[in-house]
This record gives structure tokens, C-alpha cells and sequence, in this order.
């Protein structure tokens, strides 16, 4: 192909204005943009390459389970927040899943796998973007849903989970802070020995506790549990001129939800294999599924 | 070989330490980049590897500002990022058509900036040719010459046996300006946690771009489907506001006739012990 084909199909002034109507239409709940359902149906129907983001391994196991892949679909939402940067984050997560939904659904797809949350690098004035990336699929002789299935997990444990009757069915976002005014002073504790901070304990823990009531709050609706999660955290010091000192505390906790059926084995035999690879394994997952929490990149995909 | 642990070392083998190394001095020494695994799985799908294969490419990217309220794709610089990966990737094509190899596998693609031009960019791909062991010629890619793909040993094995094989690595790129918010905008906003819905849609619109670009260039190659896409965000020093998109991944096509998903071999379950 010419190195310049690819840009002569676009008209640059009229069709990029069309183009940017009719997505400001999209995000206020109309239609998707005329292009974007056009490629999706291409892909779906096999007039265009279908576009996946699974690994030739992800792909032989899914094509073996019946399930096609369709186009790798991307949904954002950019939030700026003003008065709480923790729902603000909760409220851009959850958008981005309702688009995503829409873009899966518009694809004739009934389940979008490998899920992962993405945020560009592009620090504009106390916002972020909130997208979520994933692969819609269809799976052979089921109707295209009403209400696809996101799963966060890599094909790999999808498939793993389908075989023991686990659906991973969606994305719950549990999400609190609180401010705490130190009138007494207690959070201040220079030249005192070993102690606990008591006041700040108790406003990380409560603040904790609600986000994770907020999750599984999140997570009615969607399947019977969650498993594996992102937690992040923070207390924040704000001094004041002439007042108390005060604290943020904040918590954010994403998780996948499953579906899962009444506890029977799985039938699968399990071979225990010492893996010679390691930390790079094939068998655990593929790249990370978030980068969005930099500082709490430990707790494992979501 | 993970079962096998009991079987003694084999005679070839023992013959060959006996002898000592370089005793199997071959008149050509092949190069790569491969892990012991990678090999092991490339040789196993019929494969040998005959040489890195490298292309460089140093580009002056032009210049271009966005309008300041304005979402719009930045096409001069589209074009440059576009263009010097292509040069890049045909340089190293043309060594690997030099070697005579069938394909490249684990194609490396990366972008470095040079330290005394901000405008300078490195474009380097790199990668290891790969020939069919009983010279098959239908790996080839839909132009007769060698396939390109960014996959690893272990997926160019597991795409073969899934009754794939790649073509070639296609991409899109999309160097986009995202207007910045009137001052208006702004003050209305303080206080409050509303959707910068100019912000979500400048997002939206490069990576259809984008991605549009790279099935584009699928479809010319005749493939079937792209596989391993991954999307990368990127600022190479350029303006605040502006971004590059770039989806890249390997076309695919089935190899004959597709494979029907029952007869597939079924995967082992394999409960990982390491962590």
C-alpha cells in the first residue's frame, strides 16, 4: 500500500466537522457516529478484517469455545472534577462502561473480553480520561445481547472461568473520601514516641469501609460477587492559615464482577506445572489491565 | 518436554558435548534475538532463523500547530510518524529479502529521540528472519515476499496451530490536537464535576482514525483479521495538547481453509504453581 493512501480518503474540513456533530450527538445519549457503526458492522459480517487484541494463544482457545472476535472497541469519558475528585473518578469509570456497552451492543457483539482501563498521558487542569479498552465478540449460536458482557479478565481467564460456570459479567467501582478538621490537634504528633495516629486510623478505616460498601452497592445488579480488585488510597494534609490543620482521605476500589453458579468442579483434570518462564508466564494473563492508579500498581490485574 | 523428565539425554546430544563446541561449524551462522524457548517453539512449527534484520530510519518531523480551540488531526505530523516507521520497516524487509528469509517474527518497533534536534526522530525496527525448513513458499506474505509480525516465538506457534499465519504488521497512526477550553468554559466548570465532552470526543475521533487507518491497510494485504492489537497513546516533544495515537498488530490469514472450532485440540488446563 502507498504510504500516503491512508490520508487521501479523508476530506479534511467537511468530513472531520460531520464526523465531530455526530459524536457530540453520541455523548449525549443519540446515535453512533454513521463511520464508526459502518466499520463495526463491516467487521462483524467479514467485508472488513475483524481487529482483536488477543495473543494467537488468547485466540485459539476462544475460536475453540465457539467465540469470534469482532473489533477491539475503546469507550471514554473525560471528567473534570470540581468538587470531589474521588466520585468524579467513580462517575468517569462508570460512563465509559455505559459507552462501552453501547459500542458492543452496536457491534452485534454479546461480550466484550479483556477489559482494561486506560489513561492517556495528557495532564489537563484537574481532569482525567477515563477509558476503557477490550475485544467485542460474539459467541457463536447466542443472540447478540441486550446487555453484553464485560469482562476484565484476559481471554485466557475467561475461558478458565467459563469452564467452571463463572461468568465475569461486568466492572464495579466502589469509591469514598471524607475530610477530617483536626480541632484537637491529634494528628499532630511531633516529639511524641511510638503511637498510634488514632484519629487518622479511624478516618482512613471508616472511609475504606464505605467505598467497599459502595462497591458491593455497585455490584448488585451485575453479578453475585467480585473478585480480584485495584485499590487505591490517599490522606492528604491541607494546612490552614488561620484554622486547624485538615485531612482528605480517599479510596477507590475497582473490581470485576462474576456470575457464578452453584459451586461444582471443574471438569477439566488439573495438571500442576512448574512454569520455567516466570514472572512473564503465558499462563497468568497477558499485559497489565490498568495504568491508570500508577502508584498502586501492585494488587494484580483487575 | 515437560513431561519428560525421566528420558535420559539423547545420543546427539551427548555426542555434541563430547565433541566440544563449534565442532558442527556450519558455513552460516545465524543471528537473532530469540529466548532458548522461542527457538525451541519456532523450530518446532517448521522454521529456521537465518538473521537479525534491522531498518533505520532518522526523520525531521515537520512542524505543525493546532488551532487553539480546535480538535483536529494534525496530518503533517501524521504523516511524518507514519511514514518514517514505513521506511523503517521496508529497510529491515529488504534485508530480510537479501537473506532470503520467509518472514520476520518478534519485530521490534521504537522511537528514540536524538538529543541535540528536538524535530529528530529515531525510527528503529528490528526483528529475526525466519525460512520454512523444507522451503515452503506459502508463508510468504500476499506481495511474495517476506511476512512481518511483531508476535513472539510462542504466539507464532500458537497462531500456526490455529490454523493461522501472518502477514504482515499493519498499523494506523493519528497525531491529534485536542482544543484547549475557553476561559469561559472554565469558570463555569469550577466547583464542579462535569464530562470535558470536547476532551472525550478529540479521544473518540483519533483512535477511529487510527484504527480505521491500520484495518485499512489489513484489507490491502488480504487478511482475514489483526491480531494482538494494542494501542499506544505517545507525545514525541510536541505541544501540550497534542497526542499520537498508534494501533499496531499482525494481520492474519487462515492457512488453506479455516480450522472448525471442534477440531481444535483442546488446551491442557494448567494451574501455574509459580505464584
Amino acid at each position: 500500500m502507498g504510504i500516503f493512501d491512508a490520508f487521501k480518503r479523508r476530506n479534511p474540513d467537511a468530513a472531520e466537522l460531520q464526523r465531530q456533530a455526530e459524536l457530540g450527538t453520541m455523548l449525549h445519549g443519540g446515535p453512533l457516529p454513521v463511520h464508526m457503526t459502518e466499520r463495526l458492522t463491516a467487521a462483524r459480517s467479514g467485508t472488513a478484517p475483524w481487529v482483536s487484541t488477543l495473543t494467537p494463544s488468547e485466540m485459539r482457545v476462544v475460536r475453540s469455545h465457539g467465540i469470534r472476535p469482532i473489533s477491539s472497541i475503546a469507550a471514554t469519558c473525560w471528567m473534570h472534577y470540581g468538587w470531589s475528585w474521588t466520585l468524579g473518578h467513580a462517575e468517569g469509570w462508570n460512563t465509559a462502561l455505559r459507552r462501552l456497552k453501547r459500542e458492543a451492543i452496536e457491534a452485534g457483539a454479546n461480550a466484550v473480553l479483556d477489559v482494561k482501563m486506560r489513561t492517556v498521558p495528557l495532564a489537563v487542569e484537574n481532569s482525567m480520561d477515563f477509558t476503557l479498552v477490550g475485544t467485542a465478540v460474539y459467541i457463536e449460536g447466542m443472540k447478540p445481547s441486550g446487555n453484553p458482557i464485560v469482562a476484565t479478565v484476559p481471554a485466557l481467564e475467561f475461558v478458565k472461568l467459563l469452564e467452571a460456570d463463572v461468568v465475569p459479567t461486568g466492572i464495579a467501582v466502589g469509591a469514598h473520601y471524607a475530610w477530617m478538621t483536626d480541632w484537637q490537634g491529634t494528628a499532630t504528633m511531633a516529639w511524641m514516641g511510638n503511637i498510634e495516629a488514632r484519629a487518622l486510623s479511624q478516618l482512613l478505616e471508616s472511609v475504606r469501609r464505605t467505598a467497599y460498601a459502595d462497591l458491593r452497592r455497585n455490584a448488585q445488579g451485575q453479578g453475585n460477587g467480585v473478585l480480584a480488585h485495584i485499590n487505591f488510597s490517599e490522606i492528604l494534609e491541607r494546612e490552614n492559615e488561620q484554622g486547624p490543620k485538615a485531612y482528605l482521605a480517599r479510596h477507590i476500589v475497582v473490581a470485576t464482577t462474576v456470575d457464578a453458579g452453584p459451586a461444582v468442579p471443574m471438569h477439566h483434570e488439573i495438571t500442576m506445572a512448574l512454569d520455567m518462564r516466570g514472572p512473564s508466564t503465558p499462563l497468568t494473563g497477558t499485559t497489565p489491565h490498568h495504568q491508570s492508579y500508577a502508584t498502586n500498581d501492585d494488587e494484580g490485574a483487575i | 518436554m515437560i513431561d519428560g523428565s525421566t528420558a535420559p539425554i539423547p545420543e546427539f546430544a551427548r555426542r555434541r558435548i563430547a565433541e566440544g563446541a563449534g565442532s558442527r561449524s556450519a558455513a552460516a551462522v545465524f543471528t537473532s534475538d530469540l529466548s532458548v524457548n522461542e527457538f525451541l517453539l519456532i523450530r518446532k512449527a517448521g522454521f529456521e532463523p537465518v538473521g537479525l534484520c534491522v531498518g533505520t530510519c532518522v526523520y525531521h518531523v515537520g512542524i505543525q500547530y493546532g488551532n487553539w480551540n480546535k480538535n483536529q488531526e494534525l496530518t503533517v505530523l501524521s504523516q511524518a510518524m507514519y511514514q518514517a516507521r514505513e521506511l523503517a520497516m521496508a529497510r529491515m524487509r529488504e534485508e530480510a529479502t537479501a537473506m532470503g528469509a520467509d518472514g520476520i517474527v518478534g519485530v521490534k518497533l521504537t522511537i528514540k529521540r536524538v538529543e541535540f534536534d528536538s524535530n529528530l526522530l529515531e525510527f528503529i525496527a528490528f526483528g529475526t528472519g525466519v525460512v520454512h525448513g523444507k522451503g515452503h513458499r506459502g508463508f510468504r506474505a500476499h506481495d511474495g515476499g517476506p511476512f512481518t509480525s511483531d508476535l513472539s516465538g510462542q504466539d507464532f506457534f500458537s497462531l500456526l496451530h490455529a490454523g493461522y499465519r501472518p502477514i504482515e504488521m499493519v498499523m494506523g497512526s493519528c497525531v491529534y490536537h485536542v482544543a484547549h477550553r475557553n476561559l469561559l468554559a472554565t469558570m463555569r466548570s469550577i466547583g464542579q464535576n462535569v464530562e470535558l465532552e470536547n476532551f472525550t470526543s478529540a479521544m473518540y475521533d483519533a483512535r477511529e482514525i487510527a484504527i480505521e487507518r491500520m484495518q485499512h491497510e489489513a484489507a490491502a494485504a488480504q487478511a482475514e483479521g489483526v491480531v494482538g492489537v494494542d494501542m499506544h497513546e505517545g507525545s514525541h516533544g510536541w505541544q501540550s495538547h497534542v497526542i499520537e495515537f498508534f494501533a499496531i498488530g499482525t494481520a492474519v490469514s487462515p492457512i488453506g481453509e479455516e480450522i472448525a472450532p471442534d477440531k481444535i485440540a483442546d488446551p491442557i488446563m494448567v494451574l501455574s504453581v509459580n505464584d
